[in-house]
């Protein structure tokens, strides 16, 4: 394996040392570019008490490139599709190689907290938010009981 | 038949007519024979009769028998009517009444003769004279010739003037000569009937050749057929035959005879064609020579070859008969048996001679159903080998089996401490064995097997063939034969020497080439060998006839050159000759083996001695070894040199006032090219024992070796005539195996080569090194470059274009080496249009190098329309300024992509035009990554769009640091590549050491300017070493890149010339190839300065190539002569060939 980018290390020092609340990053063993992310739900929000598995990837031009996260648990959300993937701007587009691992997950934090039904990346489920958010936020506790315990 | 029994009464009756007669009784003789045919020993013969001249004839009339019959008692005295009548009846029904005579005459002697002697042995006749002298023996005794005319009846041959030392011949072979008349004869010639080969003219070698050795004339005018009968000539052979047959002809060695087989039975009118059966042999006095020969003057005899190739007239005649000789065994299809095949298994018959005996009636056509060899003389090797094969060859030569059986030698502990490999053991073996050192050898093989009885390839060995010849077919006679039992002979057709003993080498050099694969331990090996034999040890006792027997051979070998020879010898000295670069490693490499204190190694580099001969010759203990470099031989050899007289002067003080024990030449292919200077003056070094050390013993041709041979005055080859005739000119040729295998047997006794894959006696790898691996890392140009680089392709191609045209490519071949040079700099850097390539020293004489490169002119066309106003630049830098109004701040500047704080060298932050910092690497990796992506490039920090030009570095002036444009252009892909591969490397891991190889030192002169201003001192260190650094700093820039300090990342730029050979850098185990090198083999060797014995690390090789740049096509062409072998480079005009395709790939 290529050898690592003093950044990725120092990133994964400082994700060891200094951990951001709520959320852990574990390097895998046989691949310091893959990490095993948890991140709680956040309070106020339909994923309140829940833990969410992602798996977060940094792909070899990173930090030119943004990393790839997915959400490796059944997560009802109008910007998170069935396969776990996350429609969030800072992954794409606003990706700047300022940003961190860090920043990416507190972005991702962030956006459980606040779903944007208007930017769907799960169109059923963004409907359904924008049709009926009350039956739309108590399926998403449902869902959080059900898988992220 | 019986022609001088004829020609005696015709010459009786019609003197004046004798010829026509002659002639007409021959045709009708065999006519008559033909019908008749109840002669005993005619049957033979009546079926060729037949079938050449066929055809009854008409019974003579009674009157006429009368007159005969008359005519035959005058012939034959004492013949009574009846007896003549008898003769007339089986003579037979001839037309001709000559012609019954004869035939009646000659059935006289047939059914007389031996009845009168049947006991006398034809060999033991004196050898009577075919011609005048003959015919009056037989006149005067007409009884006595009957044995001999029987004889001619049966095909059978007289034998010519033997003289007495030809104790016996063997036949080697028989070939169908198709003959061209050149008188017309009355009648058919006969069937079986001998023709005698004259030369015509004895001393035809000033006619035939040219003062300057070309030939200017046909040797068949000089060789004719002449009837032995009638001793008139007949005809002459084509040339390829007279070019046999001339020269060996009047010769002792060869026996040759020629009988009449074909010729459409029909009067022979000029320039019709017949076919000449013609036997070969060899006579005892071939064999004899070769024993004179060589005994008495074992190594010169006549043919020694001046510098200046001028031939003599015996060394033109003796060209003539090698010629002669190697056409002779290709015609008779003698063939070589190697010296293991048994002789039984896998040997062709020789093909038989197609004997027209066998052929059937449709013998009327000509010559068409005849098997005619067409014979070119050039066939000696039929089998072209291509340069693969060659390459193969070449390899197998070098790298011998036997080499693995060699016992071991250990040094003793007393002079050389360190341990030897095994391998290196055996080197030592065979290197004392080489040094006739025998009884140091541990194993004490007998002084016969360093030699072998390996037989000198020179020489091939034979089968005599069975006996084909007309003679022993048509009769079984007994020939001379007294070796019978002798089933083969050995030839060296090379110098026309023969031998019934197997011709073993022997040579008296000594010393050799070792040419073992770099990274083998050849400098040990031979520190092991110095300090093992320090001294010439038979020194005191054999001196006076040793420097006598030295003065004679010398004397021979240079010839006038020399005068004065006797140099004081250095007996206790070893003179080392090494590159520059090597002279400390040699030194320290000394040091470090070297146990017993009183021998010690000294540097000379001239003038530091006041005498070295007094201090070799005179001192006590003088130094073992002397190390001197390549230059310092040159330059004394150069002051020496007379430039009037062309001769060396003497020399009191210098190398060349003694004469050393031994010599070392150390990458010994420096004097590959021997009209050199340094090449000359290392050829005029004296000493006893001469080695040579290389790793790469042929670099381009197949003449590189002659210089190494010419060093090591390895007799004969050393003369240049030798290699010249055998080697080079075979080569030339296209004759590669001749030539090949004349150039494995003169390096095998001489050469050690062993490589690296090579596998031991315990079958373990010679050297167990660790993995190697080499990435091609791709770089794309930046803008700039890319405008450049196309500017300068776009020259280069219409020269090209137009060269090719034309076709007076090469003629324009330095120009377009200056456009392909130029567009190798823009490959690299800009920086480096103008300046010269080390490498190609051809080039300094072109015009097109001094043109001044207008860069800045191209670039600015290509940039300005894009340009930034100074004012707009202005604004940006007070504003960003406004940031950061103290200056401490700029060393705590922290680059949000790499997260690195602070950015060190302050050199390397960069600014946006909102003030945000980055280092350059990563803000130009960002800007030129959301480029290729087609995405907006905004400032990492703020989103902000950011324009490229505008962005602002730090400059130091005068210890004040301001911020300025950042031009970006001026910092060269490679370069930032470099960078950024080290800067990950050294994230990974501090205190690596690195090597970067590049082949422009101006170009490591940029790299150390550009790594010093990417990596701060206390993280790097950075050192250069090329040609112009002297040997104290050479060996102070080694000896403190080689120390390990885990805290810094140690870089040593190399000059691909100056380091690419003999280095020892194992301390490093990656290495950068900045750009391509022509030959692949020079790419390796410098990498093979870190993946050597002593590299305990797996090593990593980056070559940087630019994308879609003539660096790409460099690669094309080094896979190319990968493939096809550059080592062996063919003849010029291939070479030429190659270097047109060459140029044409980088082109298209």
């Amino acid at each position: 394996m290529a050898s690592l980018p003093k950044r990725i290390i120092k990133e994964t020092e400082r994700l060891v040392s200094d951990p951001v609340p709520g959320i852990t990053a574990q390097p895998h063993e046989d691949n310091l570019r893959y990490f095993q992310v948890t991140i709680e739900g956040p309070q106020q929000s339909p994923y309140e008490s829940g833990v969410f598995q992602l798996e977060l990837f940094l792909p070899d031009d990173y930090p030119m490139e943004a990393p790839k996260v997915r959400f490796l648990t059944k997560i009802y959300h109008p910007n998170i599709d069935r396969l776990g993937r996350i429609c969030l701007d800072v992954l794409k587009t606003n990706w700047s190689p300022a940003l961190q691992i860090r920043t990416v997950l507190l972005s991702v934090q962030a956006l459980l907290a606040s779903p944007n039904p208007n930017d769907p990346l799960a169109n059923d489920v963004a409907e359904d938010w924008i049709r009926n958010e009350d039956a739309a936020i108590a399926k998403a506790r449902e869902w959080t009981q059900l898988y992220a315990k | 038949m019986s022609k001088d029994g004829d020609m005696v009464i015709k010459g009786a009756e019609k003197p004046e007519k004798r010829r026509f007669f002659n002639e007409d009784l021959e045709e009708d003789g065999d006519g008559a024979n033909d019908t008749t045919g109840d002669g005993v020993l005619q049957n033979d013969l009546s079926n060729q009769n037949s079938f050449l001249f066929g055809g009854a004839s008409d019974t003579p009339g009674v009157e006429e028998s009368m007159n005969e019959i008359e005519e035959i008692k005058d012939v034959i005295p004492n013949l009574t009517d009846s007896q003549a009548n008898d003769l007339l009846q089986k003579a037979g029904t001839s037309s001709d009444k000559r012609e019954r005579i004869a035939s009646a005459v000659e059935i006289y002697f047939e059914n007389h003769g031996p009845q009168s002697k049947p006991t006398e042995p034809k060999q033991s006749r004196p050898s009577p004279q075919p011609g005048s002298a003959f015919k009056l023996t037989k006149i005067s005794a007409p009884l006595s010739p009957t044995p001999a005319k029987r004889i001619r009846d049966y095909g059978a041959r007289l034998f010519k003037k033997h003289k007495p030392t030809v104790r016996w011949r063997r036949f080697i072979g028989s070939m169908q000569v198709s003959a061209l008349a050149t008188r017309p004869t009355v009648k058919p010639l006969k069937y079986g009937s001998e023709l005698k080969i004259l030369r015509t003219s004895s001393d035809a070698l000033g006619k035939l050749y040219y003062a300057n050795g070309r030939k200017k004339a046909s040797m068949a005018n000089y060789v004719r057929l002449v009837d032995e009968n009638l001793n008139r000539e007949v005809g002459r052979v084509p040339e390829d035959v007279a070019m046999i047959l001339f020269p060996l002809v009047d010769s002792d060695e060869l026996d040759f005879e020629a009988t009449m087989i074909y010729c459409n039975n029909r009067r022979l009118s000029v320039g019709d064609s017949f076919i000449v059966q013609l036997d070969c042999f060899l006579t005892s006095v071939m064999f004899e020579n070769y024993s004179t020969l060589t005994r008495n003057t074992p190594v010169l005899n006549k043919r020694t070859f001046s510098q200046n190739v001028v031939e003599s007239e015996e060394e033109l005649r003796l060209k003539s008969r090698r010629l002669a000789l190697i056409s002779l065994f290709d015609q008779v299809q003698l063939r070589t048996i190697s010296e293991n095949d048994s002789l039984d298994s896998s040997f062709d018959e020789p093909a038989e001679v197609v004997d027209l005996d066998n052929e059937s009636d449709s013998g009327g056509e000509t010559a068409k159903n005849v098997d005619i060899r067409s014979i070119q003389p050039s066939q000696i090797q039929d089998d072209v080998l291509n340069v693969n094969q060659l390459k193969s060859l070449y390899k197998s030569t070098l790298s011998m089996e036997s080499s693995k059986f060699l016992p071991e030698t250990s040094p003793s502990v007393e002079s050389f401490q360190l341990e030897l490999r095994r391998y290196q053991k055996q080197g030592l073996t065979w290197m004392l064995r080489r040094e006739r050192e025998f009884d140091l050898v541990s194993d004490t093989a007998s002084s016969e097997e360093v030699d072998g009885d390996m037989m000198n390839p020179l020489w091939k060995k034979f089968r005599w063939p069975k006996d084909l010849s007309w003679a022993s077919q048509k009769q079984t006679r007994i020939e001379l034969h007294s070796q019978h039992s002798v089933d083969c002979f050995y030839a060296n057709l090379h110098t026309g020497e023969f031998s019934q003993a197997k011709p073993v080498i022997k040579s008296m050099l000594k010393g050799g080439i070792l040419a073992d694969e770099m990274g083998l331990g050849k400098t040990i090996s031979t520190l092991a060998m110095i300090l093992t034999v320090p001294h010439d040890r038979g020194y005191h006792e054999r001196k006076p006839s040793e420097q006598q027997e030295k003065l004679d051979a010398d004397i021979s070998i240079l010839g006038s050159q020399r005068v004065e020879h006797s140099k004081p010898y250095a007996f206790k000295t070893t003179l080392v000759v090494v590159p520059m670069s090597l002279l400390s490693q040699w030194q320290q490499e000394f040091e470090k083996s070297v146990s017993n204190p009183e021998l010690h190694c000294e540097i000379y580099y001239g003038g530091n001695t006041s005498s070295l001969r007094t201090l070799l010759t005179k001192n006590k203990s003088p130094p073992i070894v002397l190390l001197t470099t390549y230059g310092t031989v040159q330059h004394e050899w150069s002051r020496l040199m007379n430039k009037n007289t062309g001769y060396m002067e003497s020399d009191t003080t210098g190398l060349f006032s003694v004469e050393f024990f031994r010599i070392v030449i150390d990458e010994g292919h420096t004097i590959r090219n021997r009209n050199t200077r340094t090449s000359k003056s290392l050829m005029d070094l004296e000493s006893s024992r001469r080695w040579i050390l290389t790793g790469t013993p042929i670099i381009n041709r197949l003449d590189d070796l002659f210089s190494l041979i010419k060093f090591m005055r390895l007799e004969p080859w050393s003369q240049v005539g030798y290699w010249k005739t055998f080697v080079s000119d075979p080569f030339e040729k296209k004759n590669y195996k001749s030539a090949f295998d004349v150039v494995s047997s003169i390096l095998e006794p001489v050469i050690l080569r062993r490589t690296k894959v090579m596998r031991g006696v315990d079958g373990k790898r010679l050297v167990e090194l660790p993995p190697k691996e080499v990435i091609i890392e791709k770089v794309s140009f930046n803008k700039s470059e890319d405008t450049l680089y196309q500017y300068f392709l776009n020259r280069a191609e219409n020269s090209v274009k137009e060269g090719l045209d034309r076709g007076d490519l090469l003629k324009k071949y330095s120009t377009i080496l200056v456009h392909i040079l130029r567009l190798r700099q823009v490959c690299c850097h800009s920086d480096l249009l103008g300046s010269l390539d080390e490498n190609d020293e051809d080039l300094t004489e072109n015009k097109m190098l001094t043109e001044p490169v207008k860069i800045d002119e191209k670039l600015a066309n290509a940039t300005s329309s894009s340009d930034i106003s100074q004012e707009e630049l202005d604004a940006i830098i007070s504003l960003v300024q406004t940031k950061f109004p103290d200056e401490e701040q700029f060393k705590k500047l922290e680059c949000s992509i790499c997260t690195s704080e602070p950015i060190e060298p302050i050199m390397q932050v960069v600014f946006t035009e909102c003030g945000h910092t980055f280092c350059e690497l990563c803000i130009l990796e960002y800007i030129r990554f959301q480029s290729e992506r087609k995405q907006e490039v905004k400032c990492p920090n703020c989103r902000q769009a950011i324009d490229s030009k505008k962005l602002l570095t730090l400059e130091n002036d005068s210890n004040k640091i301001k911020i300025v444009h950042y031009n970006g252009g001026s910092k060269s892909s490679k370069i930032t590549s470099l960078v950024k591969s080290l800067k990950r490397l050294q994230d990974v891991s501090s205190g690596e050491q690195v090597v970067v190889f590049s082949q422009f030192s101006s170009f490591l002169d940029i790299m150390q300017r550009e790594l010093s201003a990417s990596f701060s001192s206390s993280v790097a260190q950075i050192y250069k070493f090329d040609g112009r650094l002297s040997m104290k700093e050479r060996s102070r820039v080694l000896h403190d890149f080689a120390t390990k300090d885990l805290s810094k990342l140690k870089i040593l730029l190399l000059s691909l010339k100056a380091g690419g050979v003999g280095l020892n850098l194992t301390c490093a185990s990656r290495a950068y190839m900045m750009d391509p090198w022509w030959s692949p083999s020079l790419e390796d060797q410098a990498i093979d300065r870190i993946h050597r014995i002593g590299q305990v690390n797996d090593v990593k090789v980056v070559r940087f190539i630019m994308e879609h740049s003539i660096e790409e096509k460099m690669l094309r062409i080094q896979e190319r002569k990968r493939t096809l072998g550059e080592a062996v480079d063919a003849d010029e005009d291939e070479r030429r060939k190659r270097r047109i395709e060459e140029i044409q790939m980088l082109f298209e």
